[in-house]
């Protein structure tokens, strides 16, 4: 039934750095697998992914279902989330006066790795360039500029486990100058060396953990950020616990006293094919955006590594399922055979084909608990398949078994939240929660929302409320005061069968 | 026949309150009662464990919604809304006339049933009482409640008030008549009449004379005048059997609560606390409070200071300790937010019947009364006159010291 874990123990002991053991390699440029440990949480084994969250959640998962369900090893959270656009407005969660504010906030579970960085993965490319001092950020609100100090003082604030410095990364530019690369690596490096500094110098009681630093890998050539990567090494690579690399095909070019650090992707993968060449490049911990995209679309994960072992078929089998489906509609099977997740032992597919017909916001909770436990046993079973020096084997018979893509996306997402709107596709000039049908009956009239069940007017303004429950929005559709039609030869769906 | 047993605890020796336990096919359930509506089998993003972990135990489905989607053969397939949905605990489906026919206006009510056009693709459809009968048998609620015909009580044609009392009368026998399963599912009738006294003494005389398991007042709470409400309420307990359960139809406010329990219902349900959540507003005692203001942005106390629900309770305890700024933080933005105060909503209004209960049993609920308005209302000169005026009506003067 529920895969809960046990409440967390909140550990007294203090953290030190992290600590990072390899515990397989096979060389440069090759899958490797590790331990990845912060005092007090959870120790994690690698490659394997981190939640992606938004606003503090993993979109669709209220954080005692994440507690409960989840089982990730630990978050990604941008600080974007939580700056509100007025510079004279201190983000509230800064006031927020307890030991861990960020983590508390959020309502994280205590034994959570959690990473801070400056921009959501993947990033909305924001308009306004960056300075020297200065990187551009999307609130929920507008854009804002965030300057390094700004940065350094959130994280010394809000003491996430791990801070991911801040890169000078123009997001959304096709071509970039030479000269630029110039300055992203110039900017990049004073950004850390501040952060760095901050840190270091930050006064923390007698065994209060401070926070550990992740130094961002431009995706650049090598030669054009040589001058970071040295500085790096000479005077702050001490300072540092990890890696935060935006090009998986840089890893290629990292000098090799680097190589014992551990290596967070912010290169954001299309797919469980690109996944496995980022593991394959020596990558040990991931982000996953394309889970919540996939959940967003209605699309159940199938797949497993290696894939099951059928009789070869000369058709690639599709890597998820898309539940708007009527043809699931009746189907009392889990999503996915055999799968453990919460979604699949209680629920099955008739239901969550409903909910998401229904537009009741649970179809996309369980799709997405679904989509999460799915990931994490593709990186168990990666692990394990590494350490039993298949993995390669295993890859050539994945890419072979599934379709190099997700599927098309076909059903409604739920309403767009605030930063799907600013995304590339905004300019396209489409409304962006359409109704389906627009109430119209023979021509007569708008849908207006009336009276329902259960409503009871009131004047007071706070106790007013405007029906606008989905469900009710597909009940309503019939203009107030039209006169009654008549209707003949009336059929219930259901009598049919009769 | 039926398949509950109604086990009364305690009565107030004042009020017309009542305490005791309904004994329904899927377990016991507190009366009086507080029933989150999962309209289409799903409570505004919650799973049922979460659900049943703020407390509930009875829960509302819309006989008309399942009937469109997932559809009665569906149903059939596997087997009733309880397996659809996995819940474990006791379903009661509404039997949606209520809706059709304020909600609807091109409705046309017939001695047949209820005529109208899909909201969903325009067709012509037909609800009767029968096959509003073998949908709730294949949905297999615990209790399922009749077809009736209810217009609007603010409507002044008392003549098609009076019609639509005895055809629901008549819409009864015929639910009755089709209703396969009486030994595992109970069927409810529904007390109709408007705002006529008169009519409704009729009408539950009639109902009662028919012998249900347990008793509905409907057509209430569309926006008649908070007065007449109570009137019609105390009107119809004081003629129904003491052995039965009573259901107030689509009452929710704490207030409406507190005081129809006074007046002698049991058991109520509203979409308002699940609904309003959506738009970030919190339940609590001492009135509701919108956490999309911006006053709560940087406000680090719980929903409400005490709160058992999974999101006020602090971490010490096993719950999240969110705070206000936190509900602020994502509420409208991620539908996480609205998890977040659906269940807090949902813990309060059963926990409030929670308290109401305890203290009918030991007999202080007057008292119980008191406190409630005091916190709700700053100064006495702020509580509304209707419920003073029916509290004072069953032995309770709010205004005494
Ligand atoms: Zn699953
Ligand atoms: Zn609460």
């Amino acid at each position: 039934m529920s895969q809960g874990r046990p409440t967390p123990e909140v550990s007294q002991v203090p953290r030190e750095m992290v600590d990072f053991e390899v515990l397989k390699t096979t060389g440069a440029r090759a899958p490797r697998l590790g331990r990845f440990t912060l005092g007090g949480r959870k120790p994690i084994l690698t490659p394997a992914f981190l939640g992606n969250t938004s606003r503090g959640v993993i979109p669709h998962m209220s954080p005692d279902n994440f507690g409960r369900y989840a089982g990730s090893n630990g978050v990604y959270v941008a600080l974007e989330d939580f700056v509100e656009k007025h510079p004279e407005k201190t983000p509230p969660v800064f006031e927020y006066n307890v030991p861990e504010p960020l983590r508390r906030f959020a309502a994280l579970p205590q034994d959570t790795p959690l990473v801070l960085g400056a921009r959501r993965t993947p990033p909305i490319p924001t308009p306004a360039t960056h300075t020297n001092t200065a990187i551009s950020l999307l609130t929920s609100v507008g854009y804002k500029s965030v300057s390094s100090e700004y940065y350094a003082a959130a994280a010394r604030k809000l003491r996430p486990d791990v801070v991911v410095g801040m890169a000078d990364i123009p997001f959304g530019q096709a071509t970039i100058s030479i000269k630029r690369k110039d300055k992203m690596s110039d900017r990049t490096e004073a950004w850390l060396r501040h952060l760095v500094t901050t840190r270091n110098t930050m006064a923390v009681a007698p065994g209060e953990p401070r926070f550990d630093i992740f130094a961002p890998i431009l995706p650049i050539e090598r030669d054009l950020q040589s001058w970071y990567l040295e500085h790096l090494l000479d005077d702050m690579v001490d300072s540092i616990s990890g890696l935060a690399i935006y090009d998986a095909f840089l890893l290629d070019d990292l000098p090799d006293a680097l190589h014992h650090l551990p290596r967070l992707s912010l290169h954001v993968p299309a797919s469980p094919h690109e996944l496995l060449r980022q593991v394959s490049l020596g990558m040990d911990l991931l982000t996953v955006p394309f889970i919540s995209s996939a959940t967003d679309a209605g699309i159940a994960f199938d797949f497993t590594f290696p894939p099951p072992e059928t009789p070869k078929s000369s058709v690639r089998q599709t890597l998820g399922i898309d539940m708007w489906h009527a043809e699931h509609a009746r189907a009392v099977t889990p999503l996915s055979k055999g799968c453990q997740c919460y979604a699949c032992t209680k629920h099955h597919r008739a239901y969550i084909q409903h909910l998401l017909s229904a537009k009741e916001m649970l179809g996309w909770f369980l799709i997405q608990v679904h989509n999460h436990a799915v990931v994490e046993s593709f990186f168990t079973s990666l692990r394990t398949s590494i350490d039993a020096g298949t993995f390669d084997a295993h890859v050539a018979t994945f890419e072979a078994y599934y379709e190099p893509q997700l599927p098309e996306k076909t059903g409604q997402a739920p309403r767009a939240r605030g930063y799907h709107f600013r995304s590339e596709e905004h300019a396209k000039k489409e409304k962006k929660n359409p109704k389906r049908w627009n109430g119209e009956l023979g021509g007569k009239g708008k849908a207006v929302l009336e009276g329902a069940h259960g409503q009871q007017p009131e004047k007071k303004q706070e106790m007013m409320h405007v029906i606008d429950d989905e469900a009710l929005i597909d009940l309503v559709g019939i203009e107030h005061g039209a006169e009654a039609v008549h209707v003949e030869d009336l059929k219930i769906e259901d009598d049919v069968k009769g | 026949p039926s398949a509950l047993s109604f086990e009364l605890l305690g009565k107030c020796s004042v009020t017309k309150a009542r305490a005791a336990t309904l004994h329904l096919p899927h377990g016991p359930v507190p009366l009086p009662i507080f029933m989150p509506v999962a309209t289409q089998a799903s409570l505004k993003g919650l799973t049922p464990e979460q659900l049943e972990k703020q407390g509930c135990r009875l829960c509302l489905n819309n006989t008309y919604h399942l009937g469109l989607k997932p559809g009665q053969a569906t149903l059939d397939a596997i087997g009733g809304a309880h397996r659809f949905q996995s819940w474990p605990h006791n379903l009661l489906t509404d039997g949606d006339s209520f809706q059709m026919v304020s909600l609807l206006k091109l409705a046309q009510v017939t001695e047949e049933g209820v005529r109208f056009l899909s909201p969903h693709d325009g067709s012509p459809m037909l609800l009767t009482p029968e096959h509003s009968i073998s949908l709730q048998n294949s949905i297999g609620s615990d209790i399922m409640m009749q077809l009736d015909d209810v217009i609007v009580t603010t409507s002044p044609d008392l003549a098609r008030m009076k019609e639509a009392m005895e055809r629901s009368v008549r819409w009864l026998d015929r639910c009755i008549q089709a209703h396969k399963y009486p030994e595992r599912q109970n069927l409810f009738c529904i007390i109709q009449g408007g705002l006529d006294l008169d009519l409704r003494r009729e009408c539950t005389a009639e109902m009662v004379a028919r012998d249900t398991p347990g008793i509905a007042i409907g057509g209430l709470s569309g926006g008649e005048a908070k007065d007449e409400y109570c009137k019609v309420v105390d009107t119809c307990t004081g003629l129904l059997p003491e052995k039965k359960p009573r259901y107030v139809m689509g009452v929710g406010y704490p207030e409406d609560l507190v005081v129809s329990v006074a007046l002698g219902a049991d058991m109520f349900d509203c979409v308002w606390p699940t609904r309003t959540a959506r738009f970030g507003n919190a339940i609590t005692s001492r009135g509701v409070l919108n956490l999309r203001n911006a006053v709560y942005s940087t406000d680090f106390g719980p929903i409400e200071e005490g709160c058992q629900c999974t999101c006020c309770r602090p971490p010490e305890d096993g719950g999240l300790g969110i705070t206000r700024a936190y509900v602020y933080h994502t509420t409208a933005k991620e539908t996480a937010g609205a998890h977040l105060l659906t269940m807090h909503n949902v813990h309060y209004q059963l926990n409030l019947m929670r308290l109401v209960r305890e203290a009918i049993l030991e007999d202080r609920y007057p008292a119980f009364l008191r406190s409630f308005f005091a916190k709700l209302y700053d100064d006495k000169s702020k509580y509304p006159e209707w419920a003073v005026g029916a509290l004072k009506g069953v032995g309770v003067d709010l205004l005494s010291d």
